[in-house]
């Protein structure tokens, strides 16, 4: 005779409930509230602040690059440039520096940013030089005075 | 001719200063350059570096943390190859968009390799029973910058 169902008495009872609460509610120590206590609130907010975090880490990075271009701006218009046309002259110019790099030394080496400005403003005047040419008109067109014989 | 609002451009005149000065002021600053390199006039050299597909400002006896795993043993000595930049109080070279290898030596030596700290992945969607967790481990390598050297090749 072979006893398919196991007896009452032997149940299969959770031991380290303990522990497996506390894993969540240790990330949840710094909370506000009962939050910071109690399990079946902290499970939601820890699950909603990982989500936030592997959001943020993604913005992070355009979040970064906007304040040094901000800062970059904020520095270039003390030397008498504006940051679209010193980035892209310092670009014609070959110097690849990125922006991480101009906003540190705008900070930290104020006597190299200026003469990275001046660089930048040098390459715009000759590029405006380069642009307007000789100033005579162009061959092939006859004068605007046109003689009615 | 009387001047009128259209007799010249509304943009301001540019001139650049005359090139033969220009050149003759160029070589005069150049070779002050470099005597003050040759003599050794100048206090901490600064450097910007393009190393692991970032640019780093650098300076001797600092410390690179890089998240990514360097093919060399702890206790190396490397040379950092792509310099852009190099600086001092008096003087910068600007590479164009690198600095020549014997103009500038950077040494830096590999301290540790250590995994980041365990960061934490989740994906949510509410009221459809999704949510997905992993923990992502980076590993780590650890740099002292040694030496930043200028040699007076101008």
């Amino acid at each position: 005779m072979v006893l398919l169902s196991a007896p009452c008495w032997l149940r299969s009872r959770l031991t380290d409930r303990f522990w497996r609460v506390q894993e969540v509610l240790k990330y949840a120590r710094h909370f506000r509230g009962r939050k910071n206590r109690c399990y079946k609130l902290a499970v939601r907010s820890v699950r909603r602040a990982f989500v936030r975090s592997t959001k943020a880490r993604r913005e992070k990075k355009r979040f970064l690059r906007a304040l040094w271009i901000t800062r970059i701006e904020a520095a270039s218009l003390e030397h008498g440039l504006k940051y679209p046309s010193f980035i892209s002259n310092l670009l014609k110019s070959q110097v690849e520096l990125n922006r991480k790099m101009i906003a540190d030394l705008a900070i930290y080496e104020p006597k190299t940013f200026k003469s990275l400005a001046a660089l930048a403003q040098r390459r715009r005047q000759e590029g405006f030089l380069a642009a307007l040419g000789d100033g005579k008109e162009p061959e092939g067109i006859f004068s605007r005075v046109v003689h009615h014989y | 001719v009387a001047k009128t609002s259209l007799t010249s451009p509304p943009w301001p005149e540019v001139k650049l200063p005359d090139p033969v000065e220009e050149a003759k002021y160029h070589a005069e600053v150049v070779q002050k350059v470099n005597k003050m390199i040759a003599m050794g006039q100048y206090g901490r050299l600064f450097a910007v570096v393009h190393f692991a597909s970032k640019q780093w400002k650098i300076t001797s006896e600092d410390l690179i943390m890089m998240d990514n795993v360097l093919e060399a043993e702890c206790g190396d000595r490397i040379r950092m190859e792509k310099v852009l930049l190099v600086g001092a109080d008096d003087f910068t070279l600007i590479g164009r968009p690198l600095l020549g290898k014997d103009l500038v030596r950077v040494e830096a030596t590999v301290i540790e390799k250590t995994e980041s700290w365990p960061k934490i992945n989740m994906r949510f969607w509410k009221r459809h029973n999704y949510q997905r967790k992993k923990i992502i481990v980076n590993p780590q390598t650890v740099l002292r910058i040694n030496t930043i050297e200028i040699f007076p090749g101008l």
